[in-house]
């Protein structure tokens, strides 16, 4: 009965290695489909914001074409006149 | 006798038992704990990565939107100059129209070259003009006119050499060893960084 008791310890015993490891592995590998998802999640957003600023930008460079054609010939005039100042 | 000997067969086998179970429970206690160590080893590893993810994920973000602004502000800045240049050159053109109209450009060149023979400190000077220039004044009164503005000493002769220029003077000393330039183009390129700051101003000014 004894021996009995010691040998199913002793399997247990050099079974628990493989057991730790497997459990790490879970563990371990949980973490890093947390990891990869968290990355293209976060990759989702850069590109998202990366998007709208995009977008801004097109609006604000648009925006530079519509200076009024009057502003512009007043800034025309004006370096002409500090030239021949 | 035979139910002494039971009796004591019965004793040994529960004093094994128990001890089988002893045994059996302290073994299950260790490799529990063993199991219990390493999964909280693996959990702080796991936090660990978590934690790493979030900076990861942080610089993800940040790299994405800071290279984005960057293209961002490149495309702004490269329109502003090319609105810039446009205004330059319109102002060049400008500039090309002015020097034809005889009745105002002839005083600016008249103040272009009393400009230029004032910085020259040499009693003889030289002044060249554009090849057009040089055809419009060539029996003109134009130096004495700018002597006669100086009230100078000074005399002044019209270099056969044209310059290349929109419109203005170069003024040298007679030994060739001091040259102004008073020229249109010497102008814009001295005033460069003010008249695209002015003009800079005037346009995009919100």
């Amino acid at each position: 009965m004894l021996e009995m008791a010691k040998r199913e310890i002793s399997e247990l015993r050099k079974d628990t290695p493989n057991r730790i490891a497997s459990m790490r592995q879970q563990i371990l590998r949980e973490a890093a489909e947390q990891r990869e998802k968290a990355l293209a999640d976060a990759e989702r957003a850069g590109a998202q914001e990366a998007e709208r600023i995009a977008l801004e930008a097109k609006r604000q460079v648009e925006s530079l074409s519509q200076i009024p054609k009057d502003r512009r010939r007043r800034a025309v005039e004006r370096a002409i006149e500090l030239l021949l100042s | 006798m035979s139910a002494n000997l039971d009796k004591l067969v019965e004793d040994i086998v529960k004093e094994n038992r128990a001890k089988a179970e002893g045994i059996k429970r302290e073994g299950l206690t260790q490799i529990e704990s063993s199991l219990s160590k390493a999964r909280a080893e693996a959990i702080r590893d796991a936090d660990q990565i978590t934690r790493n993810t979030k900076t990861e994920c942080d610089a993800v973000v940040n790299r994405r939107v800071s290279q984005e602004k960057q293209k961002a502000r490149l495309a702004y800045l490269t329109e502003k100059n090319r609105m810039l240049d446009d205004v330059m050159r319109e102002a060049e053109t400008k500039l090309v129209e002015f020097c034809r109209d005889e009745s105002r450009y002839r005083p600016f060149l008249l103040k272009s070259i009393v400009r230029g023979m004032e910085a020259i400190p040499s009693e003889k000077v030289k002044v060249a003009l554009s090849e057009e220039d040089l055809r419009r004044y060539r029996n003109s009164k134009l130096l004495e006119d700018a002597l006669a503005r100086m009230q100078t000493t000074k005399t002044a002769v019209l270099s056969d050499e044209p310059i290349k220029a929109i419109g203005g003077a170069a003024v040298t000393s007679q030994d060739d060893k001091v040259r102004v330039d008073c020229t249109l183009e010497g102008k814009l390129e001295l005033m460069k960084t003010q008249l695209l700051a002015e003009i800079s101003k005037m346009l995009f000014a919100s």
